[in-house]
């Protein structure tokens, strides 16, 4: 589908997390920043996976070679 | 854009609270409540002010030791349930609390009983073993004298007589012969009878022959029953024996070795009539001591479970004293003996709290005079507090573990509330394993209520208190999963069809030259054609070392930039300019800049060896290329990031102590320096 279109799905799950937790455990402005913390955290963790996986097969310098027993 | 990053509200976790220093007067008569209620409260770090003193040298030390001697009866009590098999039941407390001399009184009661019954029932036990041995002693040695008891009229020749170990042929009438005249005061024969240990037989048997010079009569029998044996506390199998000898020297020897080997003697009538009076009477004995032991031991189990009941309540109840007792003496008295002074730290939001639970103390002890609470400056570092909840406390504590944060600064655990689930994600990586996991974590959340009131093992207790680290561990390994493409370790086509197929369509060379990626990538994570191909390994471990890079060069970058919001919290451009600049700049132009070139090569597909490149960067910058040239301008770029890193060292290591020196001795501080001066010269 694309890199850049994925990144922007990542992206926009990113924001309505954030919109629901405000929504769903909305505890003062200190605590809500925290969840704001922890929520873009996450994100940017589970996007970076992503992305490393995604380019490292761009353009394979190795190919699958099949197993001879198979 | 900097003026909102200053306004935003401070975020929750990320700073230790604020602390201040409070110095507290308390009248002796509400001491003990209002240290009590503090406690419960748990917000207020008392300092001890009596460090120099020893444990004896304290105020409260009689009651400590009150405290830690009833603790010692609780234990004493505890062991006593556990050794009789109760288990250990707790009736829900609908009564008051009591008070300590109460309790003492009532714990020092319970024990003599204890104590007293215990010691009863073992003379019982004894006794009862006592003459258990002696009915088995009746009736088997009985049967060696039966034969003789009846003829009366059989004259012998005793003088005659010499009785052999070995000759048990004879022995019907050997014994005929010797039985009417075996009464002591008569040279004849005697007999001892006794109960041995079966393990000592042989060697009794032996010693008896030796010292006896063979003159003497040595006869047996195994029991059928086992016996207690009152040392060891197990069963042991005995042996009856009879032994027949003439002369009083025979006796006593016979006797001594028979004390010696532990063999209990019992004497036996020789007259039939007489045994079985004998045996009847033990035979009753012997059944009320049992209905008597039985009767005391259930005495002694409705004794331990009524203590049974309360046992946990007291022994918290004893902790709660002694702990009460232990801060009272980090308190002093003041000049006049009427007040406890005692200072501490808590932090800012608890000074309501405490202020009603010091009202609360002084209205319950009916105490005239009202506690002063009032907040002190102090010099030394406050310590460092957290306002932690079910869900924050696991990765505190594991922070912790590493090292606390100083007072006010950035607390790592607002990120390793995320990272270090979704690290531990990286490494297990499988959706289906994943999933268990994740069965797991619901299972202990739905079931807090019960698990939080219960007593559990220490490993269930660590899983436990864990159970939403494990919850985000779960799904981040769900996550993982996917993108791995492992499901228990097998490779599903979720996300579409492979990007890879054979060359030409009779797949001649795909074991040798291998598939050919003929499509877009693979949309969400790794191919499911790798999954058991011979390349599979060298593809996959080059990827995850280049993201382990990746992560690790952004964790690191993370850290640095926190210690820059540090050093901005606590106004301190020093740190900005020598530390924080130069740390970056290091870090990136190495390995920031090695992150760079595995994106790039990952874009462009080229075959450049990255290893090659970063060891010759620094092994020879000025040399060409060559074919590991990655993009326009590489050599230049190196040879400039190469130069800043090692301009960014010694700027990093140097300026900041020599500027610290200088400040320190620069502002006057005549007491610090002759105290320093004093100890030099010393």
């Amino acid at each position: 589908m694309g890199f850049l279109v994925t990144t922007l799905i990542f992206v926009v799950v990113g924001i309505i997390a954030s919109l629901c937790t405000r929504i769903c455990f909305n505890r003062g402005p200190s605590t809500n920043l925290l969840h704001l913390t922890l929520v873009i955290t996450a994100t940017v963790c589970c996007w970076m996976m992503w992305a490393i996986v995604y380019l490292s097969q761009m353009r394979p310098l190795i190919v699958p070679i099949l197993n001879e027993t198979e | 854009m900097m003026d909102y990053v200053n306004n935003l509200p401070a975020m929750d976790l990320m700073r230790s609270e604020k602390m201040m220093f409070a110095q507290l007067i308390i009248p002796v008569e509400s001491a003990h409540r209002a240290v009590s209620y503090l406690g419960q409260l748990g917000l207020l770090q008392f300092r001890d002010l009596n460090d120099d003193k020893s444990p004896f040298q304290r105020t409260f030390v009689n009651q400590v030791k009150r405290c830690a001697e009833m603790s010692r009866k609780l234990r004493f009590f505890k062991d006593q349930i556990q050794k009789a098999g109760l288990l250990p039941s707790s009736l829900p407390s609908s009564q008051p609390d009591f008070e300590l001399e109460e309790l003492e009184t009532r714990l020092s009661d319970h024990e003599h009983e204890l104590i007293e019954m215990n010691a009863n029932s073992e003379k019982l036990q004894q006794t009862y073993n006592e003459l258990l041995e002696f009915k088995m002693v009746l009736q088997k040695a009985g049967d060696f004298l039966i034969s003789g008891g009846s003829s009366a009229t059989q004259e012998t020749e005793l003088e005659e007589n010499v009785f052999i170990n070995s000759d048990y042929a004879d022995a019907g009438s050997l014994l005929e012969q010797e039985m009417q005249h075996g009464t002591s005061h008569q040279s004849g024969v005697k007999f001892i009878s006794g109960i041995i240990c079966k393990s000592n037989i042989m060697r009794f048997e032996r010693m008896l022959f030796r010292t006896t010079r063979g003159n003497m009569f040595f006869n047996q029998a195994r029991t059928d029953d086992h016996i207690v044996d009152p040392a060891t506390n197990e069963m042991v199998e005995k042996t009856v024996f009879v032994v027949f000898f003439s002369g009083e020297q025979s006796r006593k020897k016979i006797l001594k070795i028979c004390e010696a080997f532990g063999a209990n003697c019992y004497p036996i009538p020789e007259d039939l009539t007489k045994r079985r009076q004998i045996t009847g009477e033990v035979l009753s004995r012997l059944s009320e001591l049992e209905t008597t032991l039985e009767a005391g031991l259930r005495h002694r189990d409705a004794a331990l479970n009524s203590i049974g009941f309360h046992l946990t309540k007291w022994i918290i109840m004893v902790k709660r004293e002694k702990a009460i007792y232990d801060t009272l003496n980090m308190l002093n008295f003041d000049v006049t003996k009427k007040c406890l002074v005692g200072e501490g730290w808590c932090p800012v939001f608890a000074k309501d709290k405490i202020q009603e639970a010091l009202q609360r103390a002084t209205f319950d002890s009916n105490s005239q005079v009202g506690i002063i609470f009032h907040v002190m400056d102090s010099t030394e570092l406050p310590p460092t507090y957290f306002r932690t909840n079910d869900f924050t406390n696991p990765c505190q504590e594991i922070v912790d573990a590493y090292g606390v944060a100083k007072y006010q600064e950035a607390n790592p655990a607002v990120y390793a509330i995320v990272t270090f689930p979704f690290l531990f994600a990286v490494m297990f990586g499988d959706w289906g394993h994943g999933i268990c996991l994740l069965l797991g974590a619901l299972y202990l959340i739905a079931r807090e209520k019960r698990f939080s009131s219960q007593k559990l093992g220490s490993f269930m207790e660590m899983l436990f208190g864990g159970r939403y680290v494990l919850l985000l561990m779960s799904l981040f390994s769900v996550y993982c999963g996917f993108i791995y493409n492992e499901f228990f370790s097998v490779p599903f086509h979720i996300f579409g069809p492979s990007a890879y197929r054979c060359r030409d369509a009779t797949c001649s060379d795909a074991r040798s030259v291998g598939l050919i990626k003929y499509r877009a990538t693979y949309p969400f994570g790794v191919d499911p054609s790798w999954r058991g191909s011979r390349s599979e390994l060298p593809f996959l471990n080059s990827l995850k070392m280049k993201m382990s890079i990746l992560f690790g060069v952004a964790q690191m970058n993370l850290g640095i930039i926190l210690s820059y919001f540090n050093a901005r919290y606590f106004n301190n451009p020093l740190d900005i300019k020598y530390q924080f600049i130069p740390q970056m700049i290091f870090l990136n132009c190495l390995f920031g800049y090695l992150s760079l070139l595995i994106i790039i090569k990952w874009c462009t597909g080229s075959q450049a060896d990255l290893y090659h490149v970063m060891i010759y960067m620094f092994l020879s910058p000025f040399e060409n290329l060559g074919e590991n040239k990655l993009f326009w301008g590489q050599s230049v770029l190196q040879v400039i990031l190469l130069l800043l890193a090692m301009i960014a060292v010694p700027w990093m290591l140097f300026p900041k102590p020599f500027i610290l020196k200088r400040r320190h001795t620069e502002i006057p501080r005549p007491h610090l320096w002759s105290s320093w001066n004093f100890r030099c010269v010393q």
